[in-house]
């Protein structure tokens, strides 16, 4: 994992993280994780809730689920919390099998389902109406800039005067590690692997954050400002997050925006190492 | 946590605006269209995959070039890019030119970019002209990345989706970055085309109308005999800045954005929930966000899309946000004459707030020959209502559940 100079910076902005999870799924796991997301002991979500779902927003929900299980219980409830959602192409599968038929078979092949479940705002949505959470919900990025704007924007609406009248919001990072090709069907080709991001973002002075995220604006503009698929954003962030948390010697990670900016991840220094794994695998 | 609100923090204003839409491209234009009751919606080609022999909707009949001087497209170049891409750039800058911001290399000025579905309308599209990007494993930079390069913009740019109220979040998102001092001004909006896939995909869902025998008849929210939205396409960008960073420069403010509620229902990710608690909670929040009572809303632009379920429960949350002022309040529908804009509907009706505030009128709901009991308001059928407008609310609900209101304040 490659480490980064800081910048120095204006003020930072700062927000707490007070649980996450990072999940991994290979495409032939999904299906069963559409009937039971989540770890052991997980609160069911309504009857096929997850049936029309694209995959992204089945690996998302269970991500969010794997993060709430690592909470007391008592702070398992979900009413007073948003959703940011910054996927990565979503929805893409349907689309293409959806475009494959649709010369063949006509307008009438097209599923309702493709605008509510397979676009951008769908992850958060289906996270917000599965687990009845009242804040805000939105869909952020939808391409390889996403972790960046997803960051920025939980960021924005969770500091204080941000306009989220919330507890917290769930930022759920989502993308496939390796974009699928697709054949002419729109069938995936191979088995890729699906991942998913799920942080609680907190106002900073919630004293259960583990690690804190802060906004940073260079005094001087970037050389290079981040963004773009070169790198592995999200995997090496979700890595990072779980190495900051158990307490290694890894401590902070900085995360580029496509503009001058950069989005860091620390650990709190009183936060004590918790006794369980935090990634996990579907 | 209870937000802070932002009748405590300076004032953020509307200082230019940028509109392609079913009934013009030119906020003069648009406002006159509006409270003349001129409806948008015409019979169109069905094409290869209409699932009827007379299809309807409410489409951009031309997108205007944007100025030279932003963007440094002539119109060959400009016409090239992609429809979607048109749709956005040209409010966007025009936005810009209205506002006469300087996008000097110092200006720290940031994109919002409210659109629900723009890969799916990107590989659609890319599809029927006989492309295969859909197959292929690539990730290209979004618009909104593309768009901030090509206006050499420097400050944040992000795409936000929540379905139809997409662009209502924009200005949201935008609001906090101007309050945080992240940026000097922001460009905030959103945008939606009509696509063959999209019409199918809403037909089969069975949220739009089927009155192919008239189609300016078709969009009729809050009517009785409503059957579903019509499909709509455009939207609108503002441009927005601190109230003193504004006057610092000369620019005159059109409107505030004095308020801003967001909420989730929480319940379907399609059907508005029949409890307006949560709804209501939107309206509530942006009113007490901008400091103004019940009483005080001079105008209420309804989401109200002329679906059967949507437009009873939109109702019942205005009647108690409002509680006993509702029925002093008058409420429309422009959707009745634009259609429904999706991605950029949020951003519309907030123009048609802006015009009842600039005009002193309220514009009308076109078709609404019999209200619904079930829509217990104070309607404004068929013409414009000559009103005092000081404060005006707008709506915009989405898929997932997602709710939010925009309070508009005319400018001091």
């Amino acid at each position: 994992m490659p480490t980064r100079p800081t910048t120095t910076s204006s003020p930072p902005v700062a927000c707490g993280i007070g649980a996450h999870a990072f999940v991994e799924a290979r495409l032939t796991q999904i299906g069963p994780l559409r009937d039971r997301p989540g770890p052991e002991g997980s609160p069911p979500l309504p009857p096929r809730f997850l049936r029309h779902c694209d995959e992204q927003t089945v690996v998302g929900m269970h991500a969010v689920l794997a993060a709430i299980a690592s909470l007391p219980a008592e702070r398992r409830v979900c009413e007073r919390h948003g959703v940011v959602a910054a996927s990565c192409q979503a929805g893409r599968i349907v689309t293409a099998s959806s475009l494959a038929k649709l010369r063949p078979q006509g307008a009438v092949s097209i599923s309702p389902h493709i605008v509510p479940q397979c676009s951008l705002h769908s992850v958060a949505g289906a996270v917000s109406v599965a687990l009845g959470m009242h804040g805000p919900n939105v869909g952020i990025g939808g391409g390889p800039d996403a972790v960046a704007e997803g960051l920025f924007t939980a960021i924005s609406l969770v500091r204080p005067g941000g306009g989220a009248d919330a507890d917290g919001v769930w930022l759920v990072a989502s993308d496939w590690a390796e974009e699928p090709a697709l054949d002419e069907t729109g069938a995936a080709i191979g088995d890729p692997v699906c991942r998913a991001l799920a942080l609680f973002v907190q106002p900073a002075a919630a004293e259960a954050a583990s690690l804190e995220l802060t906004i940073h604006f260079p005094t001087e503009p970037l050389a290079s400002p981040g963004g773009g698929e070169a790198s592995d954003v999200l995997g090496d962030f979700a890595r990072a997050a779980a190495m900051c948390a158990g307490g290694g010697p890894l401590a902070s990670w900085a995360v580029e925006c496509p503009w001058p900016a950069e989005i860091r991840l620390t650990r709190r220094a009183a936060w004590a190492a918790p006794s369980r794994p935090l990634r996990e695998a579907a | 946590m209870t937000a802070p609100l932002h009748k405590d923090c300076e004032p953020v204003v509307i200082t230019g605006v940028g509109l392609v839409s079913p009934l013009g491209s030119t906020f003069a234009g648009i406002a006159d269209a509006l409270l003349a009751g001129v409806s948008g919606v015409k019979a169109i080609d069905p094409g290869e995959f209409g699932r009827e022999a007379r299809q309807f909707a409410a489409p951009v009949i031309e997108i205007p070039v944007p100025p030279a001087a932003v963007g440094g497209l002539d119109e060959r170049e400009f016409r090239g890019l992609g429809r979607l891409e048109q749709m956005c750039l040209s409010p966007v800058a025009h936005a810009i030119a209205d506002a006469r911001l300087s996008l000097g290399p110092g200006a720290r000025i940031g994109l919002v970019l409210g659109l629900g579905a723009e890969a799916l309308k990107t590989w659609e599209l890319d599809f029927l002209a006989g492309g295969t990007r859909v197959f292929e494993p690539r990730r290209d930079r979004t618009l909104v990345h593309r768009l901030a390069d090509r206006l050499g913009l420097r400050g944040p740019a992000v795409t936000v989706a929540a379905a139809c109220a997409s662009s209502g979040y924009a200005f949201a998102v935008a609001r906090s970055w101007l309050d945080a001092g992240w940026v000097d001004a922001c460009i905030a909006g959103g945008c939606d085309v009509i696509s063959p896939v999209g019409i199918a995909a809403f037909y089969n869902l069975r949220a739009l109308s089927r009155r192919g025998d008239d189609p300016a008849k078709a969009s009729r929210p809050f009517d009785r005999d409503r059957d579903g939205f019509v499909m709509g396409e455009g939207g609108g960008f503002f441009v927005l800045e601190r109230a003193s960073d504004a006057a610092a420069r000369g620019a005159t403010p059109r409107a505030e954005l004095a308020g801003i509620g967001m909420s989730s229902d929480g319940a379907h990710m399609v059907i508005p929930s029949t409890d307006p608690t949560h709804a209501a909670r939107a309206i509530s929040q942006a009113l007490s966000d901008a400091g103004v009572a019940a009483a005080d809303v001079d105008y209420v632009n309804a989401h109200a899309a002329g679906t059967p379920v949507g437009d009873v429960a939109e109702a019942g949350a205005i009647r108690l946000a409002l509680g006993d002022a509702t029925d002093g309040v008058p409420v429309s529908s422009t959707k009745s004459m634009s259609g429904h804009l999706v991605s950029g509907a949020a951003a519309f009706e907030a123009v048609a707030c802006l015009a009842a505030l600039e005009r002193q009128a309220v514009p009308p709901t076109l078709n609404l020959d019999s209200p619904d009991p079930q829509c217990p308001l104070d309607h404004v059928p068929h013409v414009a209502r000559a009103r005092r407008v000081r404060v005006a609310a707008s709506n915009s609900f989405g898929f997932g559940g997602s709710n939010l209101c925009l309070v508009l304040r005319r400018a001091a």
